[in-house]
């Protein structure tokens, strides 16, 4: 069960530095098990700088993010590599897709360093797929598909793992309104999972729907009612 | 001619120099890190301790690990120098041509066992979430440093002190006769050998870190001579030719290296497990047990050069 709790967050980047600035500024926030939340602000109000905190990409300047009551800020890099595996899984705006390998591949990509057997690996690769409705192009290069199709195959592999907590930073942003839709035909499926989201965006799509949880805002680095 | 014009000297002090400089960084900053280290805290301070602890690691790492692969470089770079060394026909002359060859070749051995314990507590400490032996993995590498430091002022008397003009002795002193410890004749020494050997199978095998770590270090001193002494003559099959040295050469197949090798990680793993226990009150005992392979190897292919030469001749040197 994942809950994350932060308090007294604090990001700085170039300390001691002329240029230096407060990405995030004395954030405090929980996110229940199984909940879904959108972080919303515009550009360069600290959405995706606390995305990466909290998967552990990054590290804060000051303050705790526990999840599962586990301070990952104080994970040393190889735990903390650890537990981005095995707990947590990312979607990107970009995708971030390994170019020159098929939807199979990629997807089973996160698994490749597992110790689990080959007909575990497959099965899992294919839950993966089902969940992201991508399984007819498994075979494809990712170079070849749809943009709203590399989303749903980079989706599925960061759902491979079996991940209970999932971020995903501008989901939509590079997509269509069909594949917006599409995605969040997805989102839905992940409440059914119980898993925790947390979404930083600006897509008005994410107002008012049911299966959103709460609406946070950001702006300067910081939470506002 | 000066020795500090011989490319093997040039290079050796050069990543000397440079590993004792990227030593230095660490330790000036291993002294902020000991003195405000608070792992609970989630202060700036602390965050930026822990960054600085993860680059300090990997300095040291690099280092300690250079400084491990350098000792082999620094006994090549002596068979090299045999060449410019009137009288020295291999390391033996070089490192004997004065005072300072033996008590540096020895420090160098000790710092080798320090850095050894050191990498094994410092994967401890990361493989553990909270650092738990931070401030002792510390002290112990300040400790090393100043060894460090003495090192490299005893490698500038040392190289500084070598004669290029008078003629050292080298493997010419075999013809006077072996100055063994305690007064001991050879048939003594090795039968020492043989039961301190014995001895150190027993306790490793009964898990008696402490016992072990005592009875290797006197395994240490007299497996050097009863191999300089007794086994190496069987190496070289000649009764005179008694060097720890020439037996790292291709003219014997560089069996040297397996001999003085597995000497010294026999020994190596069998001083650790106390060692560790003392530091990190975690039992590692399970090293013993490569301590008695790695011990038994050496025994081994010491007795293979005495049996064979019998079976050859009929007689012993």
């Amino acid at each position: 069960m994942s809950k994350i709790l932060i308090q007294n967050l604090h990001k700085l980047y170039n300390p001691n530095k002329p240029n230096a600035f407060y990405a995030l500024k004395n954030i405090n926030l929980i996110v229940e098990n199984g909940e879904i939340v959108i972080l919303k602000g515009v550009s360069g109000s600290g959405k995706s700088t606390l995305l990466s905190l909290i998967g552990g990409l990054s590290k804060p300047s000051e303050g705790k993010i526990l999840v599962n009551e586990q301070n990952i800020a104080k994970l040393p890099d190889i735990m903390s590599s650890a537990f981005r595996h095995q707990e947590i899984g990312f979607i990107f705006q970009s995708f971030n897709l390994l170019e020159g390998l098929s939807v199979y591949q990629n997807i089973l990509a996160p698994l490749a360093l597992t110790t689990l057997s080959k007909e575990a690996i497959h099965e899992n690769v294919n839950r993966a797929m089902q969940l992201a409705n991508i399984e007819h192009k498994k075979d494809q290069n990712v170079g070849s598909l749809s943009g709203g199709e590399r989303q749903r195959c980079a989706i599925a592999r960061a759902v491979v793992m079996n991940p209970q907590i999932i971020l995903a930073d501008e989901p939509t942003a590079n997509l269509d309104k069909e594949n917006s839709l599409m995605f969040i035909e997805i989102l839905k499926k992940f409440k059914l999972l119980h898993k925790t989201v947390i979404i930083a965006t600006h897509d008005i799509l994410f107002d008012d729907l049911d299966c959103i949880d709460r609406c946070v805002h950001m702006r300067d680095g910081e939470l506002v009612e | 001619m000066s020795i500090f014009l011989s490319n093997e000297i040039i290079v050796f002090l050069l990543i000397e120099l440079i590993l004792i400089v990227l030593m230095a960084i660490s330790q000036v900053n291993i002294v902020r890190i000991v003195r405000h280290w608070d792992f609970n805290a989630t202060t700036p301070l602390q965050y930026a301790l822990e960054k600085k602890n993860y680059l300090v690691n990997t300095i040291l790492y690099f280092t300690v690990t250079c400084k491990v692969i350098l000792f082999l470089f620094f006994i090549q770079s002596l068979n090299a120098l045999a060449g410019i060394v009137p009288g020295a026909m291999c390391s033996a002359g070089v490192v004997g041509s004065n005072h300072y060859g033996n008590a540096l070749l020895l420090l160098k051995l000790l710092l080798i066992f320090g850095f050894g314990l050191w990498l094994i507590v410092n994967k401890l400490d990361l493989a553990s979430i909270t650092f738990p032996y931070l401030k002792r993995k510390y002290i112990l590498f300040t400790l090393l440093f100043v060894g460090v430091l003495g090192e490299f002022v005893l490698e500038i008397l040392y190289f500084s002190n070598i004669p290029l003009t008078v003629p050292v002795f080298c493997c010419s002193v075999v013809f006077q006769a072996p100055r063994l410890p305690f007064g001991y004749t050879q048939t003594l020494l090795v039968l020492f050998f043989y039961l301190l050997f014995g001895s150190i199978l027993l306790l490793n095998y009964l898990k008696q870190t402490m016992a072990s770590f005592t009875c290797n270090l006197l395994f240490l001193f007299i497996a050097y001579y009863a191999i300089t002494y007794f086994f190496g003559l069987y190496i070289y099959e000649m009764p005179n030719h008694k060097c720890p040295y020439c037996m790292l050469q291709k003219e014997y197949y560089y069996i040297g290296y397996l001999i003085w090798g597995s000497l010294f990680l026999g020994i190596f793993f069998a001083i650790m497990p106390f060692l560790i226990e003392q530091i990190t009150k975690k039992s590692y005992v399970y090293l013993l047990k490569y301590s008695s392979y790695c011990l038994m190897i050496t025994a081994l292919v010491c007795t293979f050069y005495v049996v064979r030469y019998y079976l050859m001749t009929g007689v012993f040197l």
